[in-house]
């Protein structure tokens, strides 16, 4: 939709001289009528100042959602004798929590663990999903409806309505504590399908009838014609994928009970254990989602624009 | 939006008669499609839809959970007890609290503050919404973990603000009056940016052009509200509606176990708790897969007919 590209248009659209000025408002809200020649003065005051009400609450809304955070990692920067300061701004600046944490718990293992397990899990899924929504895509075949009916049905059915069978299985393949336990279960991701088949779907026929034409296998069509020109949808699916991924708690919950190779569950000890030192408790937490945020901080658009058009977690 | 029905797909199909003949699938049935769809569609019958069957199969027995003791056939006894415990009559009225407040959280509310932001346009409506969409992000151990020192009695932030206000509170997540309310915050503090940016979105998508036109013809500006901007924006509502209806059991979640375990005395827990609480804490596959299987029916049913509703209901701009 419009909304990755909020900014850039606005910017690129505007042709006239002068219409992009550092720090101005932006032109959304006035009338053409109103837009006058000086570089300046483009803007009457009444413009700026009815935005003011707008910004008030948003600045609110970013407040209250960022204070959280920001506290997270205030806390977690100071000395461990300072833990209950209730002074906002931050420091002094000690990575002494930090420490503390890295020798009392194998973190660093259980960070790289989930690291690569979250990557493979939503490599995994993409590559499930690649091939589905292709057969769904391209072909028309008996039973296409009601094939379909099952990936959509599954949003009926929640996980903890599942769970017990899918324990008693993972339990009977031996794979309980294991990695390999919490993967198995989600290889397959129905909202992944039905994302990817919306875009085969807009997916132009006649590159693929002139690739046919060319000689190319269905199969060779899909990777060297179809998986290439979709690479910024499956960017935004994988990432989105790998955050679900990491942020899974349920499954790895039950399935690692003896484990602590996963930091979802591996730290929960520790935050238990650790009771009011809450400079060590925010340490941790930052690091756990230390990976989230490096991603949100570099592909921040894509982010937001892969959950927004989804709307799921 | 993800419940879409298969439509444009029979286009191809559609295409020069000489081509179709050299594409196998289009003129013929071939086993083709069904071999890139397997893996897709076995992995969800091993997974979702075998288990589902099991989970029903299971309800009829009674069972711990351990391999070696054989299952008792009890018929429909697991359905009359669960229906008469006390702890699922808290957990329905629980979850459909949850579910009211988050529908005020996730779809109302940013309604209102997505109405009223929209003419922030350019760098700062981007540096606002990266910022509050940041706690839909945050993993819940870490979110819990948060929550907990914001919240602690001894030098929390929240208690402290309280006490400076004059009404001190004690610790909220011990508190049978407070702790439900602990998790609505905590949660919709997740929730509440996630639909601004949706409905955001949705607004960002609606032609200007009917705004200009209906102040053209005289309308007001809370009349093109109501009448325009608010039907235009009706799939991006019903469609965080319901997700709130279907999933706000699952937001909650982890957040119920990580911080009150659905205490104290079940004055948090929500039915997925109550089913984990069955199943993983009583041992009772039986009580647990009961509970479920009626859970699925009863979702499944409100989501029909908010699915029918919301056809009637919903505007299309096409």
């Amino acid at each position: 939709m419009a909304f990755i590209t909020i900014a850039s248009p606005t910017h690129s659209g505007a042709v006239q001289p002068g219409a992009v000025q550092p720090g101005a408002v932006q032109p959304g809200a006035v009338q053409p009528g109103a837009v006058q020649p000086s570089a300046a003065r483009r803007f009457p005051r009444w413009v700026a100042w009815s935005l003011v009400p707008s910004h008030a609450l948003l600045i609110l809304l970013a407040v209250a959602s960022i204070f959280p955070v920001y506290w997270m990692f205030v806390t977690a920067f100071r000395p461990a004798s300072e833990a209950l300061s209730n002074n906002p701004l931050p420091g002094p600046l000690s990575l002494e929590n930090f420490q503390y944490v890295l020798r009392t718990i194998p973190i660093a293992g259980m960070l790289a663990n989930t690291f690569g397990m979250s990557l493979l899990l939503a490599l995994a899924q993409l590559l499930v999903a690649i091939l589905a929504s292709y057969g769904f895509a391209r072909w028309d075949f008996p039973g296409k409806k009601a094939l379909y009916l099952l990936f959509v049905g599954s949003w009926l059915v929640p996980f903890q309505v599942t769970m017990i069978p899918n324990y008693l299985l993972v339990s009977q393949l031996g794979m309980l504590n294991t990695i390999a336990g919490v993967v198995l279960p989600q290889l397959c991701s129905a909202f992944a399908v039905m994302m990817l088949r919306q875009h085969l779907e807009a997916f132009p026929k006649d590159l693929l009838d002139a690739s046919q034409m060319d000689g190319r296998s269905s199969w060779r069509t899909l990777w060297e014609v179809v998986v290439p020109n979709l690479r910024p949808a499956l960017a935004a699916l994988g990432i989105m994928l790998f955050i679900s991924a990491w942020n899974e708690y349920l499954w790895p919950s039950l399935i690692m009970q003896k484990s602590d190779a996963l930091i979802q569950v591996g730290i929960r000890g520790f935050l238990g254990a650790e009771g009011n030192n809450w400079g060590a408790i925010m340490a941790a937490s930052a690091l756990a989602c230390l990976p989230i945020f490096l991603i949100y901080i570099f592909l921040q658009r894509y982010v937001v624009d892969a959950f927004v058009r989804s709307g799921l977690k | 939006m993800f419940i879409e029905t298969p439509g444009p797909a029979a286009a191809t199909a559609a295409g020069p008669a000489g081509r179709q003949a050299r594409r196998a699938g289009s003129t013929r049935p071939s086993w083709k499609p069904y071999l890139y769809i397997a893996p897709a569609v076995i992995l969800l019958l091993v997974w979702t839809y075998w288990p589902l069957g099991q989970t029903v199969n299971l309800s009829f027995y009674d069972w711990n959970l351990i391999p070696t003791k054989p299952k008792q056939f009890v018929d429909v006894q697991k359905y009359a007890k669960v229906l008469n415990l006390p702890e699922l009559h808290q957990a329905l009225l629980n979850t459909a609290l949850y579910i009211l407040a988050f529908l005020a959280i996730s779809a109302a509310l940013p309604l209102v503050f997505a109405l009223l932001s929209r003419k922030v346009q350019g760098k700062a409506r981007t540096v606002y919404q990266a910022l509050i969409f940041v706690p839909f992000l945050i993993t819940p151990v870490a979110t819990s973990a948060i929550w907990r020192w914001l919240f602690a009695p001894e030098g929390g932030t929240i208690p402290a603000i309280a006490a400076t206000l004059g009404s001190p509170m004690g610790n909220v997540f011990r508190d049978p009056n407070g702790s439900m309310l602990a998790v609505i915050v905590i949660v919709g503090w997740q929730m509440l940016g996630f639909g601004v940016l949706v409905v955001s979105a949705g607004l960002a998508g609606i032609s200007p052009d009917y705004a200009a036109a209906a102040s053209i013809d005289g309308a007001s500006g809370s009349q093109i509200t109501r009448r325009i901007i608010i039907p235009l924006l009706s799939p991006s509502l019903v469609f965080l509606c319901l997700m709130t209806i279907l999933l706000s059991a699952q937001w909650t979640y982890p957040i119920i176990d990580l911080v009150t375990q659905g205490g104290p005395g079940n004055s948090s827990t929500n039915i997925y708790y109550l089913l984990y609480q069955f199943g993983f804490r009583n041992f009772d596959a039986g009580l647990s897969s009961a509970a479920g299987t009626l859970f699925f029916l009863g979702f499944g049913l409100v989501a029909l007919v908010f699915v029918e509703l919301s056809e009637r209901l919903s505007f299309y701009d096409n």
